[in-house]
């Protein structure tokens, strides 16, 4: 089963098509990175996963349940952070779990259950909070963290509840550059769990579908590029999905060498982002193939192995 | 320079001095009045009020049944009812605004009336009271209550639609947070601090409409002695209660802020 499907999404506003049947399917353990001009409907389809605005057409499946509202299968970290005001670091990343695991009724009351589940989900809430280098935060209140620190925070946030999937919407958008690659050095740093929970034969923890416009990024975080653009040869029935393929890994140690995907932006550039470049939708969406292939040239032992 | 900072010594300074200009200014209306009829109560002497304050602190009743001097009860009428209408309002308006900032059909069905009730004077609505209510308790707690409420029911809803954004109530549900969840734990947390700010903000409308219903009806009260007294020209006890009137409006109001900031310190200033 896929962590995320998305069958034959199609959406308009009036008489305006915005997405034209859009089909994804999304592994566990992928980290998905969307790209498209603006206007292209990135956002569109961030809300129809999400589930705040269910596609008019077709279906968003999240681990095989369909996502008619936003709930705790989907994660979201949105890119000006959007802590609770009122809550610690610590406590706006025990919320979830909180939300998720004590019921109102028992913390109205502040019945003895529901104070010793506090004290264990602040733990791990500390205890995530120190793998995001937040140790020193804890007790701060938003209002008191830089831009960088807060969407540290909102990260942990949501990844702490281990949804079917996270989105995060242009995440790093507010940030300099600086702290901009050390968020996505953390992201990295998911990633290899997930590489070592599939070494080691478990379910990988994280998946990451990110939505962003600078192209470096999305190559450099990422093991699977999607393009979303309307630059195709049905481009008045709305954009959709152009581009699809696999994606350079990094681990957090290596070099930021971005001179390793250089034709690939390139072709990214090119395929998602150039009016004058039309063709046929599929032309690009080869992930899966590329997938297989590589599958059966290295006897199922590959990295992006998904099953 | 404009708004170049000065030492804190010359604050403290100058706001004594503002203080005893305000008494300087008193006494000399009051030595130049004095002057022209040694018998005047209108701008009374010191003399004058040390007899208006025998006045409210002699014991009421007989020596059986002794009863609180009139300060006491009157200080305790106007407060209680203070206190009963504006826990009523507080009540009454939290619960509306917060159900119109989290559901639309509320939001659409209260929003006008309540917008239109609000732009209506509390004390213009007095004899609306006087013959629905009565006037007794009720009907002061009403007058209160109602007086702060379309005011405090439309900050409430305000704060609730603006402090409260789409995305952290999305946000709340992708945390698995239920409906009640988000009302409770993320919108009314979010505000109370500002019901808080409301709350010390309307008690100085709500102080205006109790006084002014004491003035036309009730056996005791602030608003019912400061009017007996001036109409036998007794000023020397009106103008003991505007300064505890005023004292304790201070007081409130430093109690309210400090309690905030001391539960609420996310919340700035």
């Amino acid at each position: 089963m896929y962590a995320l499907e998305i069958i034959d999404l199609n959406h308009y506003f009036g008489s305006f098509r915005v997405l034209y049947n859009v089909n994804l399917q999304i592994a566990a353990g992928q980290i998905v990175a969307i790209v498209g001009p603006s206007g292209c409907g990135k956002t569109t389809l961030l809300r129809a996963i999400l589930g705040t605005d269910p596609p008019k057409e077709g279906k968003v499946l999240a681990a095989g349940r369909e996502m008619r509202a936003p709930d705790r299968d989907v994660g979201i970290v949105y890119q000006n952070y959007v802590l609770y005001d009122f809550l610690t670091a610590e406590d706006n990343v025990a919320f979830g779990l909180t939300l998720d695991g004590t019921s109102l009724f028992s913390r109205i009351l502040g019945l003895p259950n529901f104070l010793r589940k506090r004290r264990e989900h602040r733990q791990r809430a500390r205890e995530f909070l120190d793998r995001v280098n937040l140790h020193a935060a804890h007790g701060r209140y938003p209002s008191q963290l830089s831009g960088g620190m807060k969407q540290r925070v909102a990260i942990a946030q949501a990844f702490i509840l281990q949804p079917k999937v996270v989105l995060l919407d242009e995440p790093f958008g507010a940030l300099d550059e600086n702290t901009r690659e050390s968020l996505q050095m953390m992201l990295l740093q998911f990633y290899k769990e997930n590489l070592q929970a599939r070494a080691e034969k478990r379910p990988p923890p994280y998946t990451i579908i990110i939505v962003t416009h600078e192209l470096n990024e999305a190559l450099y975080v990422a093991d699977r590029v999607i393009g979303l653009s309307r630059f195709h040869t049905d481009s008045d029935k709305g954009a959709t999905v152009v581009y699809d393929r696999p994606s350079p890994v990094f681990r957090p140690e290596d070099p930021r060498d971005f001179s390793k995907f250089i034709e690939q932006r390139e072709e990214l550039r090119r395929a998602v982002f150039e009016p004058s470049y039309v063709k046929h939708h599929t032309k690009y969406v080869s992930f899966w193939n590329e997938i297989a292939a590589a599958k059966v040239e290295s006897n199922g032992d590959s990295q992006l192995d998904m099953d | 320079m404009i708004r170049r900072p000065i030492p804190r010594w010359l604050v403290a300074t100058l706001s004594l001095v503002g203080f005893a200009i305000l008494i300087g200014l008193y006494s000399w209306l009051s030595i130049r009045q004095t002057q022209k009829n040694p018998e005047q109560t209108i701008l009374p002497s010191l003399s004058g009020f040390q007899a208006g304050f025998q006045k409210i602190l002699k014991p009421q009743g007989s020596e059986t049944s002794p009863k609180p001097a009139m300060l006491w009860s009157d200080l305790g009428a106007t407060y209680l009812r203070l206190f009963l209408g504006m826990l009523v309002g507080v009540i009454l308006s939290v619960m509306v605004g917060v159900a119109m900032g989290a559901y639309r059909y509320v939001e659409a069905l209260l929003s006008p009336a309540i917008s239109f009730l609000s732009k209506i004077p509390p004390t213009a609505m007095m004899p609306v009271y006087f013959v629905m209510v009565g006037t007794d308790q009720k009907m002061f707690t009403a007058m209160v209550a109602l007086g702060i409420f379309f005011t405090m029911a439309q900050s409430v809803y305000q704060a609730a639609r603006k402090d409260v954004s789409d995305d952290a109530i999305n946000k709340a549900y992708t945390l698995g947070a239920s409906d009640g969840e988000i009302i409770l734990d993320v919108m009314f947390r979010q505000i109370l601090p500002r019901i808080l700010d409301n709350i010390r903000l309307q008690i100085g409308p709500a102080m205006v409409f109790l006084l002014a219903a004491e003035m036309l009806v009730g056996g005791q009260g602030m608003g019912y002695r400061i009017r007996m007294e001036s109409r036998i020209l007794n000023l020397s006890v009106v103008y003991i209660y505007l300064v505890i009137l005023g004292t304790s409006g201070l007081l409130m109001e430093w109690a309210l802020l400090n309690f905030r900031r001391k539960l609420f310190p996310w919340f700035g200033e």
